[in-house]
């Protein structure tokens, strides 16, 4: 795995909130193409790195380079247009919209046709949106979402929201896609469902994917490589094996007294 | 007592009945108003939807909008020019709201922002003043185009008389509110719009700058504020006072809600239809001066049946 | 065309005349990533030969089976004609058969291709390929997730038909012969193999000839009217008879467009946007419709539902009536008019009802609210009566007398007779030819001068309407000799929206008993709106508040027993809820949704002892089986609720 090409790393990162550590000095890197699990008990800082690594947050200290162009600082906007999508752990969609329209949304960046052409939905710009609705509707076929294209998202059941949220960040053709705890509050059924569409994702689109997420037995089945974080430290990182077997990582989740 | 009743509850209804000219002419007068409320509305909606902000400043924006206008052309400036001038400044002006209010205010207290939106009032209200002077100003209608006098029908069993610039005015208010529909519905930028509306996060985690869509969102308040400015204007004269026709939106966006475009629209024609019909049929029986209060009290009089307000977005989620 | 005066006796010679006649007009529509797409009559029969072609190549020959599994897909009622070209025999199976029922069927059909839908059905092949000697290959539609498959033996159905079509392009030699085989078709060739669901014993393959199943869809088109300017939605099971006849017969016979949808979830959706002129659903669909309704009007503003109770209220007195032509006042009329702008067309609107002439139901009794409902606000809908040996047509209602209780008149062509220990018998124009392999069964179902036994009880109403009461067989007596008919009082459980399915005991018994399961969503959305809490199935089945609303109906049931002559004597006494819902997958119900009464009665054993001693709880185990395949364990108190019998009414008559 070390051999593939890397698309991402995190060089001695060191994140702070007023004074409060929720990284601290922090390295590792993602390979092109691998299903990577960032895991760690809660508070452990995950979700701070996810947000690091798509400029939500600037880290105080360190370096992120993607696709080997060093970081500068940069709004939170633009992660998206270098290619990083992302869900969120409490799914952010947009709530009033339709399925079909929240995955429209993540084809923002890909629309490109003049403003005034699409006022009148004419010529160039109509091309353009049947476009984007022909590959929107390629996802829909893919997350097996048919049936409720047109529904307000609002309404959906938890689990088919989670599938509509990776729907749209697939909408943007991400290089890497950042997924935050994608089968929390998920049943068995919907947990076996979502591990089946990250592993197409990646297979098929080659998309490399970064993942946290809670259940153990998931992680270990997809990802090819681990993080483990501890209260903003890296105590670990190596394949599931690796990561299954060492001391630190034993104690951490096992709960010896902190 | 049962004369007041006989007043109230039959009277007006008889006088519609056997005057249907007036009728009408009243009706007519209505929609023309409510199309501009509606307009004066959506301004408050669009931004509303976008960037949270109850714009206090939405009615001095109009009356700012079209002061520019009249006195870059009283200043000597040609009619059309001047108004492609008044559209470049509500620009730079959504532009400067961007700069100077809403990206240093971000993830402040809503109250923050509307606070600020009062100090955006009087900061347009010295700035118009200080350029332009205080003093009323003529719209110069036939310079932009805008006709003059009045169709006169004989219909009804009667006169029922259509002022030209009324037609022109509830045209390009339709036209406006059209447009807006389209875009809102329709466009990318539309739906960036109502992405960003719904959830600032997910935005920009698919690329949607929210920068740029306050300034479009701004910039689109501020072309639909000097539309109305000039409309309303071209109908008395532009003054400062005018802002307070923007209280008039109020009870529009109570019936509306605030963020519902329909609502806006539909709100704008009950209120401006109830208000003319109340003055004209009701308004003698109080000795007049009902037109300050009615519309609030038709505003609150549907609330009693629909909490929620006309199209009010009932959020349906699941726990 | 040198063929078109010669008569259309097999389906690949009607698609051959439509090809030419009306080769323009839409015959196959699919809904595909969002979009509907259309074949002509001209592209599908191209398609179909360029199938039949590349399924020759592969030495599929006169005679052979091919057994198809999926879902509807244009591809696949191809295939089944391309078979038909060949004069081989279409075995259709139904897609959510598990491995082991798909196994017996092509087991004993000895089918030689498998034609799949997707990778889930290619999977349970494969599973159960070295149970099945004969065949050698497999064919699929949708190659999503298969392209890392080992396709020595397996191939996409889209590079076939394009092989296939190459070679019929560039060989005329081969498109005469096509055409000759088609030519050759006769009416008397095996034209497809529909397996019986089994609701007792295993599922026997029922052959239908040819001709006659051309001559059985002409009646009825006839009958209905239908031309090429109708359309349908395709969305049951391929296997079933009535697919095969609603669908495919009687759309080859008109010449009328036959839509598959997107999915099976979105079936509501597509039957609104194609907005069919024919329809054809089985009572618990539009069971579930009408509960989806129910529900939504639960949920929705004081104002609109007081409306749509108002104007429903109006369409149940008046709307039949309408619907029916009789007299009826003005005011009453101008009432229904407003009705039907404010409530009833946007109903039928939203239900993809708008431009529906004919509706059927079939399969089930359906019950008269729920029949009646449907017709009050506009909907033409009809029962018939059949089976897969008749080529589905027994009996149908006739437009203007339609009622509930009965299945109609003998269909044209059918002749009827009651045979003296009241089971019915026909003899249709469809009838099968024999049960495949099954010699004795077919002579078993055969009398001597060639009716078919249908295994029904039922007897002939003074108009010479048909009422069906219970399969023969299943009515039985009470041990002091009153007439048992479980079925029959099954269904009048089962009509109320809370109660999904009804098991009635009784035969040589005390009393009548009855095992129910409730309907999750009804049940549930009552429970939510009672502030009744349930943190499982089983949980909410076994609520005392539950069974309290389950005793209510089950003595509404008895009370109308009571009012029935025949029935009064056989009113449930003890009645229990199951902790489980009966299932297909663990043997309980047919593939077709009906109950297997023995079977439950042995599976709960305890339960039934527990109906019948007197107890008020009983324990029970039982191992079920979950979606994913795997396998565990239900186990629980169940109790045991009681009731008193309706004094039988004197003389009157139900309704």
């Amino acid at each position: 795995m070390s051999e593939r090409e890397t698309l991402l790393s995190v060089s001695n990162v060191s994140l702070s909130f007023g004074g409060v550590k929720a990284i601290s000095d922090v390295s590792f890197n993602i390979a092109k193409g691998e299903i990577r699990a960032i895991i760690g008990p809660n508070g452990a800082g995950k979700t701070s790195m996810l947000n690091v690594i798509n400029g939500f947050y600037h880290p105080q200290q360190g370096q992120i380079s993607f696709n080997g162009v060093m970081r500068k600082r940069m709004k939170p906007y633009e992660a998206a247009s270098q290619g990083i999508a992302r869900t969120f752990q409490n799914v952010a969609l947009f709530k009033g919209m339709s399925t079909l329209d929240n995955i429209l949304a993540g084809r923002a960046l890909k629309m490109h046709k003049s403003f005034f052409w699409q006022m009148f939905r004419y010529g160039p710009a109509l091309d353009e949106e049947i476009e984007h609705r022909k590959f929107c509707e390629e996802i829909i076929d893919f997350l097996e979402i048919e049936h409720i294209r047109k529904a307000p998202v609002g309404s959906l059941p938890y689990g088919l929201q989670k599938r509509v949220e990776l729907g749209r960040a697939l909408a943007m053709e991400p290089t890497l896609l950042l997924l935050d705890e994608p089968m929390a509050g998920m049943n068995l059924e919907e947990k076996q469902d979502m591990s089946r569409f990250i592993i197409d994702v990646n297979q098929h689109y080659g998309t490399t994917v970064a993942l946290i997420e809670h259940d153990i037995g998931v992680v270990m089945d997809l990802s090819d490589r681990i993080v483990v974080l501890e209260y903003g430290h890296k105590i670990a990182d190596g394949t599931p094996d690796e990561v299954k077997s060492d001391q630190k990582v034993i104690d951490a989740y096992l709960g010896v007294a902190h | 007592m049962m004369h007041l009743l006989y007043q109230i509850f039959i009277d007006p209804f008889v006088q519609m009945a056997g005057a249907p000219d007036l009728l009408v002419q009243t009706l007519w007068e209505g929609f023309v108003g409510g199309m501009l409320y509606a307009l004066i509305a959506l301004g408050f909606v669009l931004i509303f939807k976008a960037s949270g902000v109850f714009n206090f400043a939405q009615g001095i924006m109009m009356v700012f909008a079209a002061l520019t206008m009249v006195g870059l052309y009283e200043k000597g400036v040609p009619a059309p020019l001047a108004l492609l001038l008044a559209i470049g400044v509500m620009y730079l002006l959504a532009v400067a709201v961007e700069r100077l209010i809403l990206r240093p205010l971000v993830n402040q207290p809503d109250i923050m922002l509307f606070m600020a939106t009062f100090g955006l009032t009087y900061v347009l209200i010295g700035v118009g003043e200080l350029i332009f002077g205080g003093s009323p100003k003529e719209v110069p209608t036939a310079q932009l185009g805008l006709p003059k006098g009045a169709y006169d029908i004989h219909a009804f069993g009667g006169l029922v008389s259509l002022q030209k610039i009324d037609i022109a005015a509830a045209l390009i208010a339709s036209i406006m509110v059209a447009a807006l529909a389209v875009f809102f519905q329709k466009t990318r930028i539309g739906r960036a719009l109502r992405a960003v509306a719904d959830d600032h996060q997910a935005a920009l985690s698919v690329g949607i700058s929210l920068n740029q869509i306050w300034v479009i969102v701004w910039f689109t308040a501020g072309v639909v504020a000097l539309a109305t400015g000039i409309m309303w204007g071209a109908r008395s004269d532009v003054s400062f006072s005018l802002q307070v026709i923007a209280l008039k939106a109020l009870p529009v966006l109570i019936l509306g809600g605030f963020t519902s475009v329909p609502g806006a629209i539909v709100g704008g024609l009950i209120i401006g239809i109830g208000e003319k019909l109340g003055e004209f049929y009701w308004g003698p029986l109080v000795g007049g001066g009902i037109d300050s209060w009615l519309a609030y009290a038709i505003a609150l009089a549907f609330l009693l049946f629909k909490p929620e307000g006309l199209f009010g977005e009932k959020i349906i989620e699941r726990i | 065309m040198a063929n078109a005066g010669r008569a259309c006796d097999t389906f690949p010679k009607l698609m051959r005349m439509h090809a030419a006649e009306r080769s323009d007009r839409p015959a196959f529509r699919h809904k595909d990533r969002g979009v509907w797409r259309t074949w002509s009559w001209r592209q599908a029969y191209d398609n179909v030969r360029g199938l039949a072609e590349g399924l020759r190549e592969a030495g599929v020959v006169h005679g052979d089976k091919i057994a198809i599994v999926g879902a509807n897909r244009p591809m696949l009622y191809w295939a089944v004609t391309a078979a038909q070209m060949l004069r081989a025999v279409p075995v259709p199976v139904y897609a959510d058969a598990v491995a082991d029922e798909m196994a017996f069927v092509l087991e004993n059909a000895d089918v030689k291709v498998a034609i799949a839908q997707d990778q889930e059905q290619v999977d349970k092949l494969l599973s159960i390929r070295d149970r099945l000697p004969h065949l050698t290959r497999i064919y699929y539609d949708e190659d999503r997730g298969l392209s890392d498959y080992d396709h020595t033996d397996l191939q996409s159905l889209e590079s076939l038909m394009a092989a296939g079509s190459a070679a019929l392009q560039k060989d005329s030699g081969l498109a005469r012969a096509m055409d000759a085989s088609i030519d050759h078709g006769a009416a008397d060739d095996a034209s497809i193999m529909l397996y019986t669901s089994g609701t007792t014993g295993r599922s026997k393959g029922v052959v239908l000839a040819a001709g006659r199943s051309v001559a059985a869809a002409r009646d009825t088109v006839a009958f209905d009217h239908l031309n090429d300017q109708d359309s349908q939605l395709a969305y049951l099971p391929l296997a079933w008879v009535g697919d095969h006849y609603m669908n495919y017969a009687q759309a080859y016979v008109a010449g009328s467009c036959i839509c598959c949808p997107e999915g099976p979830d979105t079936v509501q959706d597509d039957l609104r946007e194609i907005g069919p002129s024919f329809y054809f659903a089985p009572p618990r669909v539009f069971e579930s419709m009408l509960t989806r309704v129910t529900i939504r009007m639960e949920d929705a503003g004081a104002l609109k539902k007081k409306m749509f109770d108002h104007f429903i209220a109006h369409a149940r007195r008046w709307g039949e009536s309408i619907l029916n032509r009789q007299p009826v006042p003005l005011a009453a009329r101008l009432h229904y008019a407003l009705g039907e702008a404010l409530v009833y067309g946007p109903l039928k609107n939203v239900l993809g009802f708008s431009n529906i002439r004919v509706a059927y139901t079939a399969g089930e009794a359906i019950g008269a609210d729920l029949f009646s409902f449907y017709r009050s606000i506009g909907l033409n809908l009809k029962q018939l009566y059949g089976q897969t040996e008749a080529f589905l047509y027994v009996t149908a209602h006739p437009d203007g007398a339609i009622r509930a209780e009965t299945v109609g008149l003998p269909a044209p062509n059918v002749h009827i007779r009651i045979a003296d220990d009241g089971e019915v018998q026909f003899k249709s124009p469809g009838q099968f030819l024999h049960y495949y392999k099954e010699a004795e069964k077919t002579a078993e179902t055969l009398t001597e001068d060639g009716y078919v036994k249908t295994g029904d009880a039922g007897f002939f109403e003074e108009d010479g309407q048909l009422r069906i009461l219970d399969r023969a067989k299943d009515v039985g007596k009470l041990a002091n000799g009153v007439i048992f008919a479980p079925k029959y009082i099954e269904n009048k459980l089962k009509f109320f929206p809370n109660i999904k399915e009804a098991v009635a005991f009784g035969d040589q018994k005390d009393f009548v008993t009855a095992m129910l399961n409730i309907e999750l969503t009804a049940v549930g959305n009552w429970a939510e709106r009672n502030g009744v809490s349930y943190a499982s199935y089983q949980e909410l089945a076994g609520h005392p508040r539950v069974y309290e609303l389950i005793k209510g109906h089950v003595d509404e049931v008895n009370a109308a027993l009571a009012r029935e002559p025949r029935m009064a004597g056989a009113q449930i006494s003890r009645f229990l809820i199951l902790p489980k819902e009966l299932d297909a997958d663990d043997g309980e119900l047919t593939r077709t949704q009906k109950v297997r009464r023995s079977f439950i009665a042995e599976r709960y054993a305890p339960l039934a002892a527990g109906l019948y001693d007197g107890s008020e709880i009983a324990d029970i185990s039982t191992e079920v089986t979950f979606e994913d395949g795997r396998k565990g364990v239900i186990s629980g108190r169940v109790r045991i609720a009681d009731l008193s019998p309706h004094a039988p009414a004197s003389k009157e008559r139900a309704a």
